[in-house]
């Protein structure tokens, strides 16, 4: 039996250990076994953090826990024991009493998470109606009390809401509310904030710390993010192939982790203050297929430090030294985490000016509004929705213009209107000097081809009945400009340029991986030779190993080929790898602008400041000696955006002009511009 | 809500004159005028003209439309010179008996495809499910006058269980306390229905049963059997309604069929006879009446939807 099981304090104070457990699923005629041996104990008052890239079994080692396997899922070995009570031996009657009520769970947001049809009320309410037994105005009454503990105002008065009437993060309150309502001994939130911005996230995690501390719950944080467990989790088990990897408390593992999934993990997240000039750290390869037991350790055929022996026999769990177990046989020198390395070379490699050089701009955007016509209801009157007013940039040729900003800014919008897929309300598009706006129809598509996109959703924006060569052929086709022989002969290039072997010409895209689906996306749109790349989200749907994969391929494309780019990301760590120049927007204006070191390190406007802040970092200290929440609320209506400075509903610093006046984007100096009255810095 | 409704009867409008203009045109355009066909054919050609003219069938199209259009803003349907009878008089006799053959077959209908959906939606390519699937098939690709003589010939020939014939009577409580008259018409006219709005219930409860709110309800410790009471009849029978709301044709059509086997006089079974003595008033009627009551079950349909569904706003 694995010791790890044993790990930390004694048992009497755990109040859910898990040992040993392993989970079968039979699908389409397959045996999965997506969680093997997993031991993890919680005590009240901890959060264990569960990380782990998709694949890892952390949200089947959740589901397993509160008895809720998908159909042909059985838990084949190992136990659950809650209190003392032996959670597999129950019937199902009994374990419904204990879901809800001792073991709660927060499920990552998202519409459908809540019933459209019924009142948050109603929901809220329903768990204290079956596990309390109360009468429907005592659970009402409930529901109002937890529904004030998440932070929602007037909470007597929303409980008659249904959830579409919610912003995501409110809706996220309410989950949250749900699982409070019997107030349970353990609450696992498996990716509770995934779906949110960064900004709403830092608030609903900082909520769930302080419920978590004043009920003296323990907590089970299922997450992919790194920074969002150094900090939040006072303990980490890092999973990988169904099995702990390396269990430690939180600052042991980040100072000195020692399973080098861990490294790798850690040092392939480009961070914020990444070194643009190195290559990111990448894993190669794919996680092992569930199916096919091997002897051997799952993380052998990605490991630099492999030998014979991994091949052989996987290595338990063992515990080396009191509160820190790893399964490896050639485990790394404990070492400090990567990302502090990392920033100690970005920190020396620091201040290298670019030079403006005044060459003419390849892309020239100037005053791009877009705005839509929404109406409200069937037969409602329409309003004006405004997407994007106002937004002007430009790209130097071979550079890269990163525009980053939370949903709903604008970003996408703007990326699509760029390439044509939208008519711009009001604006120019220039190419090379040349305005692209006034053409429509062939001639138009002609003098747009030199700009090509790259998709977010990779597996959404290829054809799932074309197979990749016909894909990557498709562009060429429509720009007729060669034979199919030639066509061909194009097609493998683009494969080689992409590191995509050949074999792949005749798959269809469900049977390629995510990473090579967005490989492919790639392909695509280098082929007709564009002189300009529009990336929206290149990596967002990636995990954080194949990630590092992709941002080196499109580093290394860009320059190779001179490419000039439009980089659009949510993610202000994956714009400033890519980038040279950055754009913040908020609510369809640029707010700022500027090289993207001094935007992250002298951020002038206090949006871009409190987004900073907000984006978890993987370095517990930093983590955890941040404020709260920099930038609070929600963001307005793109219907009725605020007067003056759109931002200054949710600014620290807003002041009487901001609401009358709208602060225009003011250079100062070295090309960092802002657009605010109370800006952070002056020149 | 009170804007949506105005301005949804105000298309519904629109569209009954719309049908009103088509019907009427197409019926023109067959018996042109009906003096020869109402008077025999032994009448004198003089008699024939003299009908023709004293009942305006002479007059334009648009003038003879228009003086339609008159007389039905003013509940004037027409005259049946067959039955020498008010068309609207005839109508309102027998609507009642269609309305409730036609109503109690839907409510039916769906008080089975209602709860086999949701059986078969939890038990999902298993073989209660498909022994379902091919079941309700079987029947929703039977055409209705061969289940109805089908169900007579089991029924009524071999077990002697139930009458052959539909309830003759004229009053409703006559028919409600003799029910087993009208088992087997209501039987075979639902049982079209049942298979189209099963395979509705199906799908849509297989949607839902994928939608996260259902596990955040199981993890809340919800029993399965409430998760289908308080979580997924509701949301899952949102595409039914409408359906419900679209299939009137559908059940008219079916009355047609199901009225004339059992021999049970009510609208469709007038259409029928009507349709053999080329009377030509009734026929017109009938089809507008079809035709107001499809723009109605449309806009009941969205309005239930709208009810149901607390997303969508009427405004």
């Amino acid at each position: 039996m694995s010791a790890a099981a044993d790990l930390g304090t004694v048992s009497a104070t755990r109040v859910l250990d898990v040992r040993d457990l392993t989970v079968a699923i039979e699908a389409h005629g397959r045996r999965l076994q997506p969680v093997s041996g997993v031991s993890l104990h919680i005590s009240a008052g901890e959060t264990l953090g569960l990380v782990g890239e998709s694949g890892s079994g952390k949200s089947m080692t959740g589901a397993a826990i509160m008895g809720m396997l998908p159909p042909g899922g059985t838990i084949t070995g190992g136990s659950v024991t809650l209190g003392g009570r032996d959670l597999r031996s129950l019937s199902e009657t009994d374990y419904r009493q204990v879901r809800g009520n001792d073991i709660a769970m927060v499920f990552q947001d998202s519409l459908t998470s809540l019933n459209p049809t019924r009142t948050i009320g109603y929901q809220i309410a329903e768990p204290v109606r079956i596990h309390r037994g109360a009468s429907r105005k005592e659970a009402w009454e409930r529901a109002a009390e937890v529904l004030s503990l998440v932070g929602i105002p007037r909470p007597a008065e929303r409980l008659g809401d249904y959830p579409h009437q919610l912003s995501g993060g409110m809706r996220q309150r309410v989950m949250i509310a749900m699982a409070l309502a019997c107030e349970p001994k353990v609450i696992i939130a498996d990716e509770p904030t995934t779906a949110l911005d960064v900004t709403m996230q830092a608030q609903v995690l900082t909520l769930l710390d302080g419920l978590k501390e004043r009920l003296g719950m323990a907590m089970i944080l299922i997450t992919h993010d790194m920074g969002v467990i150094a900090g939040r989790a006072d303990r980490v088990n890092v999973m990988y192939a169904g099995r702990i990897a390396e269990a430690a408390d939180t600052e042991d593992l980040f100072a000195a982790m020692r399973h080098p999934y861990t490294h790798d993990l850690l040092a392939s997240i480009p961070l914020l203050d990444q070194d643009r000039s190195a290559r990111l750290y990448s894993i190669s390869g794919l996680p092992p297929d569930l199916s096919e037991r091997s002897a051997g350790c799952p993380y052998a055929s990605r490991c630099r430090r492999v030998s014979d022996a991994c091949t052989a026999l996987a290595p338990e769990l063992i515990e080396h030294m009191p509160g820190h177990a790893f399964a490896c046989w050639h485990p790394m020198p404990p070492q400090s985490s990567p990302v502090l390395v990392a920033r100690r070379q970005a920190n020396d490699s620091r201040h290298e000016e670019t030079v403006e050089d005044a060459t003419p701009p390849r892309l020239a955007v100037s005053g791009l509004v877009k705005e839509y016509d929404v109406r409200r209801g069937w037969f409602g009157a329409s309003a004006r929705l405004s997407a994007v007013a106002g937004v002007s940039f430009e790209i130097a040729p071979g550079q890269t213009y990163g525009l980053v900003g939370e949903s709903g800014c604008g970003k996408s919008t703007l990326g699509r209107t760029i390439i044509g897929l939208e008519r711009p309300t009001a604006g120019e598009i220039r190419l090379d000097g040349l305005d692209l706006e006034p053409l429509k129809g062939g001639e138009g598509r002609r003098r747009r081809r030199p700009i090509q996109m790259m998709f977010q959703d990779p597996y959404a924006s290829l054809d799932p009945r074309l197979r990749v060569a016909a894909i990557i052929r498709e562009p060429l086709r429509l720009a007729g400009d060669a034979d199919r022989s030639a066509q061909d002969a194009r097609v493998r290039d683009l494969l080689d340029a992409v590191g995509l072997p050949t074999s792949v010409l005749e798959r269809l895209p469900h049977e390629l991986s995510g990473g090579q689906r967005q490989r492919v996306g790639l392909a695509r749109a280098l082929a007709v030779h564009p002189s300009v790349l529009v990336a929206d989200e290149p990596v967002s749907a990636l995990d954080v190993s194949v990630r590092s994969q992709v941002l080196n391929l499109m580093k290394d494309l860009q320059a190779d080929l001179g490419l000039t780019s439009l980089v659009i990301s949510h993610d202000l760590a994956v714009v400033k790898y890519l980038a040279d120049r950055i754009g913040v927007m908020y609510l369809g204006k640029l707010v700022e602008e500027g090289a993207g070191e001094d935007i992250y390190q002298a951020a002038a406007h206090p949006y871009t400041a409190g987004l900073i802040a907000a984006i978890p970092e993987p370095v517990p200290d930093v983590e955890r000696a941040k404020p709260a929440a920099a930038v609070t609320g929600e963001l307005p209506s793109a219907i009725d955006p605020p007067s003056g400075c759109r931002f200054r509903t949710r600014c620290p610093l807003a002041d009487d002009i901001c609401a009358v006046r709208e602060p225009e984007l003011i250079d100062l100096g070295a090309g960092h511009k802002v657009a605010c009255h109370f800006p952070l810095r002056v020149g | 809500m009170a804007r949506y409704l105005a301005r949804r009867l105000a298309t519904s409008l629109v569209v009954v004159i719309g049908i009103s203009i088509v019907v009427f045109l197409l019926l023109n355009a067959m018996s042109g005028a009906p003096g020869r066909s109402v008077l025999g054919p032994s009448a004198s050609p003089e008699a024939v003209d003299a009908f023709n003219h004293k009942e305006g069938f002479d007059r334009p199209v648009v003038v003879q439309y228009l003086s339609y259009v008159q007389g039905l803003v003013q509940g004037d349907l027409g005259r049946s010179y067959k039955l020498n009878q008010d068309v609207g008089e005839l109508l309102a006799q027998n609507a009642g008996r269609s309305a409730m053959l036609s109503l109690a077959a839907l409510l039916l209908a769906l008080a089975v495809a209602v709860p086999l959906g949701i059986y078969q939606a939890r038990r999902r390519n298993r073989r209660s499910d498909s022994a379902i699937t091919a079941a309700t098939f079987m029947l929703y690709a039977s055409p209705q006058f061969f289940l109805a003589v089908v169900a007579i010939e089991i029924f009524s020939v071999q077990l002697q269980l139930l009458p052959a014939q539909a309830s003759q009577s004229r009053s409703a409580f006559v028919i409600f306390t003799d029910p087993r008259a009208m088992l087997l018409p209501i039987l075979t006219l639902a049982a079209a229905n049942i298979a189209i709005f099963a395979r509705y219930q199906r799908s849509a409860a297989l949607d839902q049963l994928g939608q996260d709110y259902i596990k955040v309800a199981r993890a809340k410790g919800v029993s399965e059997r409430k998760i289908v009471r308080s979580h997924l009849l509701r949301n899952s029978s949102l595409p039914l309604i409408t359906l419900v709301g679209v299939s009137v044709p559908a059940l008219l059509a079916g009355n047609l069929v199901i009225e004339s086997v059992f021999n049970y006089p009510g609208l469709g079974l007038l259409f029928i006879n009507s349709l053999a003595r080329e009377d030509y008033p009734v026929l017109l009627a009938y089809t507008l009446i079809g035709g107001v009551l499809t723009v109605l079950g449309n806009l009941i349909g969205d309005l239930l939807v709208a009810i149901v569904d607390p997303r969508i706003e009427l405004s």
